[in-house]
């Protein structure tokens, strides 16, 4: 469904992407994880080409993302790519409904009645109908997290990309929102989720990719990397977790 | 003194209310208001477009656009309305009426001023606002649409009322040009009574301090109220919900 490869990006001067080859299934949860500034974020952030890249191929569908596309094409991309922020990014002028609506209606034209119908059905799967008519900022980080949640489903895409969703959550809020990325896994939804919530990783993820400074260092499934990770840096990285 | 202005202004009020109509042409301070309020009326469609121009990474927009704010930034207002009032009746062939070269040569300026503080309100937004806007698959344009421009222009609205009370004071230049305006009245006032210049310039600098000061209020309390809103307060003012319930929920 999502295939990185050979990419490369480049800040300036400064490699964030280094030769990344790998491979996300049809209805498989991929787990992100490494330290900070690895490249989880830029990587994640290139499947919808929110991040160019310099060399290499990013496809999605069989689609190459970052080719010569019309930008009406590149729309209708990243339509298909539900996309959740670390910082929710839920737009501050709008209602919880209409935050949800929003792009139904104005990208693929969804008719108001029937948008606000599918809207409510999501609002009511994470448990926030009743604040459809409140404002972001009368949510708390969970809340707002799950409308973010809601709002990116609401464009019924094949794939959720999750760019840390609970790294800027207070701890007692962070379960409510895995708890609806959990439901979604269920579901058999295509998701790729950065996170340093290692047990949710464990619980969750059908593989689990390690990244350190620009590279995807080790591939594997959850049982394997926990308990008998490969190499040295990311051995290192979950004995630190562990201290902790 | 005192005594003196109030006389004035008895006798003469209605000549700096409305001018000499309906005997002549509509002058006076609502003449003044009329063409703040078109000024900046009109002046604010462009000012979003030179803005949208300005943050365009076409050199094509960009640059025009670039070059005009930097230009109008650049000469004072005064050159601007001598240049106006000369080159456009070359142009067409034909004198225009003091008021529409005033009202252009505004539109002109407070245009360029504006989409400096309309570009500054767009930059200021968070940039994951966009980001989530194209995410979800809006154009920029519609992104711009939907998500930046309202949110933008809701938080530059004390801005554009300040920009609204400059423009206000920037009327009275048009008396270089014979714009019958409130500072063209007083003018043709102290022609009349010729004794009493200081007195009549006191009222008009006294009317122009009450509504300019008025605005300037309603701007630091529309800027307050923003400010709080900012904090999760106050729900914002725009969309169908109900203000009432939205407020008790807000305070608690």
């Amino acid at each position: 469904m999502i295939r990185f490869s050979h990419v490369n990006k480049f800040y300036g001067s400064y490699q964030a992407l280094v030769d990344v080859n790998a491979t996300v299934n049809k209805g498989e949860v991929v787990v992100v994880c490494g330290p900070s500034g690895s490249g989880k974020s830029t990587l994640i952030r290139t499947v919808n080409r929110l991040e160019p890249i310099q060399s290499g191929e990013v496809l999605f569908d069989g689609q190459n993302v970052h080719a010569e596309l019309k930008s009406a094409d590149l729309n209708r991309l990243r339509a298909r790519i539900g996309f959740v922020f670390q910082n929710f990014n839920l737009f501050p002028h709008l209602s919880v409904l209409e935050n949800i609506m929003l792009s139904p209606v104005r990208v693929n034209a969804v008719k108001r009645g029937d948008a606000s119908q599918t809207a409510m059905r999501l609002l009511d799967r994470v448990g926030l109908a009743h604040k459809a008519k409140a404002y972001p900022a009368q949510l708390s980080g969970g809340q707002q997290q799950r409308v973010a949640i809601a709002r990116a489903l609401a464009m019924e895409p094949p794939v959720m990309l999750f760019d840390e969703p609970t790294s800027s959550l207070d701890p007692e809020m962070v379960g409510e929102v895995l708890a609806v990325i959990r439901s979604l896994a269920a579901d058999g939804m295509t998701m790729m989720c950065v996170t340093h919530e290692m047990n949710f990783a464990r619980d969750v993820a059908d593989c689990v990719w390690f990244m350190d400074a620009g590279k995807i260092l080790e591939i594997g499934a959850p049982a394997d990397f926990f308990s008998n990770p490969q190499h040295p840096r990311a051995q290192r990285f979950l004995s630190d977790l562990h201290v902790r | 003194m005192l005594s003196n202005m109030i006389t004035i202004i008895e006798d003469n009020w209605l000549l700096l209310l409305i001018g000499q109509y309906p005997n002549g042409p509509l002058g006076g301070i609502v003449s003044t208001l009329i063409l703040s309020v078109l000024g900046i009326v009109l002046a604010f469609p462009l000012s979003v477009l030179i803005a949208l121009a300005r943050l365009s990474h076409w050199k094509v927009l960009n640059w025009p656009a670039t070059a005009l704010v930097y230009i109008v930034r650049g000469v004072p207002l005064l050159m601007l309305i001598l240049l106006v009032y000369f080159l456009v009746p070359l142009l067409i062939g034909d004198s225009v009426p003091g008021f529409v070269t005033m009202l252009c040569t505004l539109v002109i300026y407070e245009g360029a001023f504006l989409s400096e503080i309309v570009r500054g309100g767009i930059i200021a937004l968070p940039a994951g606002q966009m980001d989530a806007a194209r995410a979800l698959g809006h154009s920029h344009v519609g992104a711009m649409r939907y998500v930046i421009l309202p949110q933008a222009l809701y938080n530059m609205m004390p801005s554009i009322l300040s920009q609204f009370v400059s423009t206000i004071k920037e009327t009275t230049l048009g008396y270089v040009i014979n714009v019958p305006e409130l500072t063209f009245a007083a003018s043709q006032l102290n022609n009349r009574l010729l004794t009493k210049p200081f007195e009549i310039f006191a009222i008009l600098a006294i009317v122009y301090f009450i509504v300019c000061w008025s605005l300037s209020e309603l701007a630091n309390q529309l800027e307050q109220r923003i400010a709080r809103q900012r904090l999760g307060e106050d729900p914002p003012e725009a969309g169908p919900s109900q203000p009432g319930t939205a407020r008790i929920q807000g305070a608690i």
